[in-house]
């Protein structure tokens, strides 16, 4: 029983600081595949005098994924009733071209601006509408998300690294007295410690097995199904062997380090 | 190598406090059953201590099995340990291993196999009487059966010195008679050098041995 208290009280701070990090990958993966879609829907309007040329304007300014002309047939047809037909040729003349601008990715603030810059300065567009504050709106909505999801795992991750040290100087107490006669028989401090890096990476596997399981089976519960079909997102499905391993490899890495940092404190004093 | 243990004015004390030993020289040989003795907070577990070199002498010079115990290195210690085979009057078995794998400790350190490590855990409880126990906790035996696992422990893996801390100071008489005849043993069978701290000398023991005596910080050699 006691035993079982020791394990769950570094699983539990592990599980929860494997949980924030996955977590923090998830939002990432879900912004960007966001960020993706609305690249899809994200345009630039530019008007220019001239047809431009398009392959000219795409080495002139860089990220431009395509350009498409908007046609000016549906504003003239609606003009129709109330200008000549005379008027209209005009008009048809006199109208500047309309192109729609579709970006290689979501841009920032300031690349919108840049690309702006880029283009009036390209000499071939005359006016260009960014869209800028829809887009700003939404793109400060997913950097917020970005830096709450990053500071939550922070906070949580100085958490658990704080529980586990807890945890494991009292480990270490409790095999201090094993720990004492093995050195009175010349134990080396690899066979003294085995212990504790045993313990350790035993506790590695369990929690990165739970915090798997949960993130398996959460692209798949109903809850979340019905969250992400209503937010337009997709809940990326958990690779066992890429997400899993990663995980093992961090639990690994904290629950060794903190250890090692513990025993070696202790060899110290 | 002429001496199992050489000292030769050591003096000994705990960081910066008053030296509990003084000047003190000592001379013992391979295969010799010794004795120190001397009233209670006179040094004598001190003086073990710097044996097995869990203290470093302040002055002087200590040898253990003709390495120098001042400012020896932490690996040099180890190995050096591996030679010798300690008992306290408090056992210091570890209480979540079976008694079996408490005996093996010394062997399994000095990367002996486990079958090997087995076999001689089985014969020195064979030894000392406590084989159909070796599967029992060390809190599951008595005081006494708990003091044979510890000499079996210190046996294991034929040490060139055993170094006992008031070995029977717990123990009743039969017990106490029992420990003092494996101790004989060791140096009798074994050729094992005995080194033990001990407040009384038994007068049943039988055999030629070595009394260093210890008063106010002074060790004189009884003759």
């Amino acid at each position: 029983m006691k035993s079982l208290k020791n394990h769950l009280s570094v699983i539990f701070p592990l599980f929860v600081l494997l949980f924030s990090i996955q977590f923090s990958f998830l939002t990432n993966k879900i912004v960007e595949d966001y960020s993706r879609k609305l690249t899809r829907d994200y345009s630039i309007v530019i008007v220019a005098s001239k047809t431009i040329d398009k392959a000219v304007l795409k080495s002139r300014v860089k990220g431009i994924k395509s350009i498409q002309e908007i046609s000016s047939k549906k504003i003239l047809d609606r003009l129709k009733d109330n200008i000549s037909s005379k008027n209209i040729s005009l008009l048809k003349i006199a109208l500047p071209k309309f192109y729609s601008l579709k970006l290689e990715s979501f841009p920032d603030i300031s690349r919108i601006e840049k690309i702006k810059d880029r283009l009036l300065k390209s000499g071939l567009v005359s006016k260009v509408e960014t869209f800028s504050k829809t887009h700003t709106k939404i793109y400060r909505m997913f950097m917020l998300l970005k830096s709450i999801s990053f500071l939550f795992a922070a906070f949580i991750l100085i958490v658990s690294v704080l529980l586990m040290f807890k945890q494991m100087r009292i480990w270490l107490l409790e095999h201090k007295e094993r720990m004492a006669v093995m050195t009175l028989f010349g134990a080396p401090f690899w066979m003294k410690s085995a212990m504790l890096y045993r313990l350790a990476i035993v506790d590695s596997f369990i929690s990165t097995i739970f915090v798997s399981i949960l993130y398996s089976v959460l692209p798949f519960m109903k809850e979340v199904n019905t969250f992400s079909k209503s937010m337009n997102i997709t809940i990326p499905t958990f690779d066992i062997l890429k997400d899993g391993g990663t995980l093992l490899g961090i639990s690994l890495v904290f629950s060794l380090f903190i250890v090692s940092i513990v025993i070696s404190k202790m060899n110290r004093e | 190598m002429e001496h199992v243990i050489n000292a030769e004015n050591m003096t000994l004390a705990y960081g910066k406090d008053e030296p509990i030993i003084t000047e003190a020289s000592m001379k013992i040989n391979p295969n010799e059953f010794v004795f120190i003795t001397g009233k209670s907070g006179s040094g004598k577990s001190t003086i073990l201590k710097s044996m097995y070199g869990e203290l470093s002498p302040q002055k002087g010079v200590l040898d253990v099995c003709g390495v120098g115990i001042k400012n020896i290195s932490t690996s040099k210690l180890n190995l050096l340990r591996r030679y010798l085979g300690i008992v306290f009057q408090d056992y210091r078995l570890i209480n979540e291993w079976t008694v079996e794998k408490n005996v093996m400790l010394p062997l399994m350190i000095g990367g002996f196999s486990k079958g090997v490590c087995a076999k001689q855990a089985h014969k020195l409880l064979k030894h000392v009487k406590l084989l159909h126990k070796a599967d029992k906790y060390p809190l599951e035996l008595s005081g006494g059966e708990q003091q044979r696992v510890a000499m079996a422990r210190a046996l294991a893996h034929n040490p060139v010195m055993i170094l006992a801390d008031e070995p029977t100071g717990n123990l009743d008489e039969y017990s106490s008679e029992v420990i003092w005849d494996l101790l004989k043993n060791a140096k009798e069978h074994l050729g094992t050098t005995v080194v033990v701290v001990t407040h009384h000398i038994p007068s049943t023991l039988g055999i030629d041995y070595k009394h260093y005596f210890l008063e106010s910080g002074v060790v004189y050699e009884v003759s």
